[in-house]
C-alpha cells in the first residue's frame, strides 16, 4: 500500500515539480503515472523511495511514513525498475538479478534458486545467459533482467519508471505482455510511469493523468475516457478515443444493451464478460463470424452489428450524465 | 681511457651489483606507490564527495608534479636527510597526482543511471562505493596507478644522488666515468622495469570485471613483496657508513683500489657530490670521498684520512708556462715562484670556503691573501707586454688565477689579464698550445693522465710518488709541447676519505689503514 498526501517539491530554480499531489494505491492495484514529460511523473516516483526528498507532505509506505524508516530498509523492500535499466555492467546477468537479496544477505543457495525461477519465468535462457554481463544482451532482455532484478526479493512495491520506454514497438509489446502476465505482480503495490497512453490503459488498474506536477485525474480508464473531468483530460486522449473506448470497456459494461441470443450448434464459449470490446472486435473481424461470450453462467451470442449497437447505447447513456460525474 | 671489456663481461662482473639495485629499484618504486595509493585513493574518493576541496587537493598535488624530480629531491634533504626516506618521500609525491586525479575522474565518470539503480536498490553509501563505483573506476584508477608507475621508474633513477640506491648509480656512475657499459647496465634495466610493470597493470586493466577482483586481491601482496626488495641489501653492513660519489664508486683510484688495496669493506651507498659533504656534516654518512682542497671540508669541519698505501694519484698543482714566454719576458717565472710552497691543503680548502661557501669575491680573496703574506705589491702598471693567465671554470684555478695576476703585475714591468672559465682540461690545455693563454694552474696528475694519456704500466710505476709523477710531466711536457712545469704551489688536490674531525678523534682515526682496523673489530 502506497499513499501520498498534499505532496511538494520545488527544485534549486524554484518552479514545482511536483505540487499538491495525493493518491492512494492499494496491494494488488497498478496505478500508472501518465503525462507528458516535465510534467513532474518521475519526481513523484522517485520521493517514494526517498531519492528525493519532498517538500512538504506525507508519504506512507506499508503505512508507515517513509521518513521514520530506515532509508535502506525501506528501498530494500521497494523494487526499482529504470527506464535506462541502470544495470550493473561488471555484474553477471545473475548477480544484477541477485543484488538486493545480497544485500539482505539471503544466503547464496537461495538467491541462486529465486534468480533461475526469475528468469524463466521472465523467459531469459538460463543456460545462455546467466553468466553474461549485461552488454552482450538485447535490450529486451537487458529489460527483463532489470524486471527480475527488482522482483527479485519479492518486495511489496514495485516502481517502474518507463520500464519499457526504450524498447522497439515489437519488443516493447511482447514484454509488456510478460510482465502482465506474471502472478509475481498480483499481490503487490505497483506504480508505473508512462507518457504512453496505450500502455497505461494496458497494465494500469487506475491511470493518473498529471500535467505541470499537478494531477488532473485519477480514475479507472474508463472513468478517465467517459467522465473526464476537465478539457485536459478529455483532450489528451482524443486522438485515440475510439480504439482506447473500446479497450477500456469490459463486455460486461455493454452487457445490457446486448440480446440474450442463445447460440445454436456451436456451444464453446470464446469470450468471457471480463474482456474489452476492442478483444470482441478482434475476434469477430478474425473470424468473421458470431463468437460466443459467457457472461457468469449465461452463454450469448453476438455479432459486429450487435456490439457495436451497444458500444453506442453504453457511450449515448454516460455521457447523458457523464460530465457530472466528478470523480474524487 | 683504459680498455672497455664487452657489456656482457660487464653485466656478468658486476652482476651482484646489477641484481641489488635493480631489486631497490623496484623496492623504491613500489613502497613509494603503495604509499600513494594508500594515500591517494581515499583522498581521491573524498573529493569526489567534497568537490570544493578537489580543485584545492588537484592544484596542489599537480603543482608537485612540476617540480623539477631533481630540486623535489634536493627540498627534501634538510627536512629528511639522505637516503631512502626523502628518495620514496619525493616519489610518492610524484605518484600522487596521477593517483588522486584517475580516482576521482574514474568514479566521476560512472554513469549516473547506475548509480541511481544502486542506491534505488538500497546500497548503503559504503556499499555504493565498494561494490560500484570503484569496480567501475578501475580501469580509469588502473591507468592512473600505471602512469605513476611508469614516471617512478625514472625518477628512481635519481635516487642514487641521494643515497638511496637503485639502477641510478651505475646510470651516473657511468656517465662520470665514461664508461659506456655501466651506463647501459643501468639504462637497460632500468627501461625494462618500466616497460614490464607498464605492461602488467594494461593486462590487469584489460581483465574482466569478475577477474579484476581477484586480481585485487592479490595486488597488495605484490605491493608489499616488491616494495620489501628495498629492505633486503640494507640487511648487511658495517657499524660506519660511506657515501661515496658515482664516479669514485667505479674508479680504479677509488672505492675499487680501497677494496684491493687496503681491503676496506664498509656499508657504501652512493650519493651525488652536491650533498655529501653535508650529509657527512649531519652524520648521515660517516665516511665519504671528498676532494682535498673543497672549501666544504672546511664548511663542515671535515679531517682528510691519511692515504697510508697511495691509492689516490697526486695532483699537485703548477703553474704550466709557454717556454716561449718564460724566454721572451725572463722576470715572468720568479714573479709567479712567490707562490711556490706557499699553499697548502689547508689553506686552499681556506681560500676556496670563502668564494665558495661565504660567496667573497675571488679576486678580494688572492689580494687579502697575498696582503697577509706579504707579496701584494703595488701594480706597476707596466707596458713592456702582455701575459694572458687562463683557468679551469671549476675549483682552485679562480682564484689562483687572480694571484698570478696580482704578482706579475706587481713584480714585473709586465700587463697580465686573465682568462677564467674555460671549460675543462682539454680546452684550457689546447688554448695554452695554440698561443691564446700564456700560463694555467694545473695538477700533475691531470697532466699525467689527462693530457699525456700515460701507459698503464708507466704510470703504475709512478703513481705512488708524487716526485716522480712531476719530473715525469715536466720532462714530456717540455719535450712535447715546449710547455715548461715550474714548482709546484704546494697543495694536492686529490681524493681523499673523510670524517667528522670529532668522529675521527674519538675513534683514532688518522689513517685509511685506520680505519680498515677499526671496521675490523666493531
Ligand atoms: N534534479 C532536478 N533538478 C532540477 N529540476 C528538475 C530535476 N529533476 C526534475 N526537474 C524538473 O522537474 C520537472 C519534472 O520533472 P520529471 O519529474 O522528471 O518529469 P517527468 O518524469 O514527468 O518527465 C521538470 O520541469 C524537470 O525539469
Ligand atoms: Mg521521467
Amino acid at each position: 500500500m502506497i499513499k501520498l498526501e498534499h505532496v511538494n517539491k520545488s527544485f534549486h530554480n524554484g518552479k514545482p515539480a511536483v505540487r499538491d499531489v495525493s493518491f492512494e494505491v492499494n496491494t494488488g492495484e497498478t496505478l500508472v503515472l501518465l503525462g507528458t514529460s516535465g510534467s513532474g511523473k518521475t519526481t513523484t516516483l522517485r520521493m517514494i523511495n526517498r531519492l528525493i526528498a519532498p517538500d512538504s507532505g506525507q508519504i506512507l509506505v506499508n503505512g508507515e511514513s517513509v521518513n521514520t524508516q530506515q532509508t535502506e530498509a525501506l528501498r530494500r523492500n521497494i523494487g526499482y525498475v529504470l527506464q535506462d535499466n541502470g544495470l550493473f555492467p561488471h555484474y553477471t546477468v545473475a548477480e544484477n538479478i541477485g543484488i538486493v537479496p545480497t544485500l539482505l544477505k539471503w544466503d547464496k543457495k537461495r538467491i541462486e534458486e529465486r534468480t533461475r525461477s526469475l528468469m524463466e519465468k521472465l523467459r531469459l535462457s538460463v543456460a545462455d545467459h546467466y553468466d553474461e554481463y549485461p552488454q552482450q544482451l538485447s535490450g529486451g532482455q537487458q529489460q527483463r533482467v532489470g524486471l527480475a532484478r527488482a522482483l527479485a526479493a519479492d518486495p511489496a512495491v514495485l516502481l517502474m519508471d518507463e520500464p519499457f520506454g526504450a524498447l522497439d514497438p515489437v519488443t516493447r509489446a511482447s514484454v509488456r505482455k510478460e510482465f502482465r502476465s506474471l502472478d509475481e505482480i498480483h499481490n503487490k503495490t505497483v506504480i508505473m510511469v508512462t507518457h504512453d497512453v496505450p500502455e497505461a490503459f494496458e497494465l494500469g488498474n487506475r491511470i493518473c493523468l498529471m500535467d505541470k506536477g499537478a494531477i488532473q485525474q485519477t480514475g479507472t480508464p474508463a472513468e478517465l475516457l467517459f467522465n473526464p473531468v476537465n478539457d485536459f483530460v478529455s483532450n489528451f486522449f482524443q486522438e485515440q478515443r475510439f480504439w482506447l473506448e473500446l479497450n477500456a470497456l469490459r463486455l460486461t459494461d455493454i452487457r445490457s444493451w446486448l440480446s440474450d441470443t442463445v447460440p445454436g450448434e456451436n456451444h464453446a464459449p470464446v469470450l468471457k464478460g471480463e474482456d474489452s470490446c476492442w478483444d470482441a472486435l478482434e475476434q469477430l473481424t478474425t473470424l468473421s463470424a458470431p463468437v460466443n461470450i459467457l457472461f457468469n453462467d449465461k452463454l450469448v451470442r453476438i455479432d459486429t452489428s450487435e456490439l457495436m449497437h451497444a458500444f453506442t447505447q453504453y457511450k449515448q447513456t454516460v455521457s447523458g450524465h457523464g460530465r457530472s460525474t466528478r470523480l474524487s | 681511457m683504459e680498455d672497455q671489456p664487452g657489456f656482457p663481461e660487464f653485466v656478468q662482473q658486476q652482476a651482484g651489483k646489477l641484481l641489488e639495485q635493480t631489486l631497490q629499484h623496484i623496492g623504491l618504486t613500489f613502497i613509494s606507490l603503495l604509499i600513494a595509493v594508500v594515500i591517494g585513493v581515499p583522498l581521491g574518493i573524498l573529493i569526489t564527495r567534497r568537490k570544493k576541496l578537489a580543485g584545492i587537493v588537484l592544484g596542489i598535488a599537480g603543482v608537485l608534479q612540476t617540480i623539477p624530480s631533481i630540486a623535489l629531491l634536493g627540498f627534501m634533504i634538510p627536512l629528511l636527510g639522505i637516503g631512502a626516506k626523502p628518495a620514496i618521500m619525493a616519489l610518492f609525491l610524484y605518484a600522487l597526482l596521477p593517483i588522486i586525479r584517475n580516482t576521482y575522474t574514474g568514479i566521476l565518470q560512472v554513469d549516473p543511471v547506475v548509480i541511481d539503480a544502486a542506491t534505488g536498490m538500497g546500497m548503503s553509501k559504503r556499499q555504493l562505493l565498494y561494490r560500484v563505483q570503484l569496480p567501475l573506476a578501475m580501469p580509469v584508477l588502473l591507468a592512473g596507478i600505471r602512469t605513476a608507475t611508469v614516471i617512478n621508474v625514472g625518477v628512481a633513477t635519481l635516487a642514487a644522488y641521494i643515497a638511496a640506491g637503485g639502477l641510478g648509480e651505475f646510470i651516473f656512475g657511468g656517465i662520470a666515468l665514461n664508461n659506456t657499459n655501466m651506463i647501459l647496465a643501468g639504462a637497460i634495466p632500468a627501461a625494462l622495469l618500466a616497460i614490464i610493470f607498464d605492461w602488467a597493470v594494461a593486462r590487469l586493466q584489460k581483465l574482466r570485471a569478475q577477474k579484476v577482483k581477484t586480481a585485487l586481491y592479490f595486488l597488495p601482496f605484490l605491493l608489499v613483496i616488491l616494495s620489501s626488495f628495498y629492505l633486503l641489501p640494507a640487511a648487511y653492513g658495517s657499524s660506519l657508513v660511506a657515501g661515496f660519489t658515482p664516479e669514485f664508486m667505479g674508479r680504479k683510484d677509488g672505492n675499487l683500489g680501497l677494496k684491493q688495496v687496503y681491503g676496506l669493506h664498509m656499508r657504501t651507498v652512493v650519493i651525488s657530490d652536491m650533498i655529501m659533504y653535508k650529509a657527512a656534516y649531519e652524520k648521515t654518512l660517516d665516511v665519504i670521498s671528498g676532494s682535498t682542497t673543497d672549501g666544504r671540508v672546511r664548511a663542515f669541519d671535515l679531517q682528510a684520512l691519511t692515504d697510508d698505501k697511495h691509492i689516490f694519484p697526486p695532483y699537485y698543482a703548477a703553474p704550466i708556462v709557454r717556454q716561449e714566454t718564460l724566454d721572451k719576458y725572463p722576470e715572468l717565472a720568479p714573479a709567479l715562484n712567490k707562490l711556490s710552497g706557499i699553499i697548502n691543503d689547508s689553506v686552499m680548502t681556506e681560500l676556496n670556503y670563502r668564494v665558495d661557501h661565504l660567496k667573497q669575491d675571488p679576486a678580494a680573496v688572492a689580494s687579502d691573501f697575498l696582503k697577509a703574506k706579504g707579496l701584494l705589491q703595488v701594480a706597476k702598471h707596466g707596458t713592456k707586454g702582455t701575459v694572458v693567465i687562463g683557468a679551469k671554470i671549476f675549483g682552485d684555478g679562480y682564484i689562483l688565477a687572480n694571484m698570478y695576476k696580482l704578482l706579475v703585475n706587481g713584480y714585473t714591468e709586465l700587463e697580465a689579464t686573465t682568462k677564467t672559465g674555460l671549460g675543462g682540461t682539454k680546452i684550457c690545455f689546447d688554448a695554452l698550445t695554440n698561443g691564446q693563454i700564456d700560463l694555467y694552474p694545473e695538477y700533475s696528475g691531470t697532466g699525467l693522465l689527462v693530457i699525456l694519456q700515460a701507459d698503464k704500466s708507466v704510470v703504475d710505476t709512478l703513481i705512488s710518488d708524487n716526485q716522480k709523477v712531476y719530473d715525469y710531466v715536466s720532462r714530456e711536457f717540455m719535450q712535447r709541447y715546449h710547455i715548461k712545469w715550474l714548482p709546484p704551489i704546494g697543495f694536492n688536490n686529490t681524493y681523499a676519505l673523510m670524517m667528522r674531525r670529532q668522529q675521527a678523534a674519538d675513534l683514532h682515526i688518522t689513517s685509511i689503514s685506520d680505519l680498515k682496523e677499526y671496521l675490523l673489530h666493531h
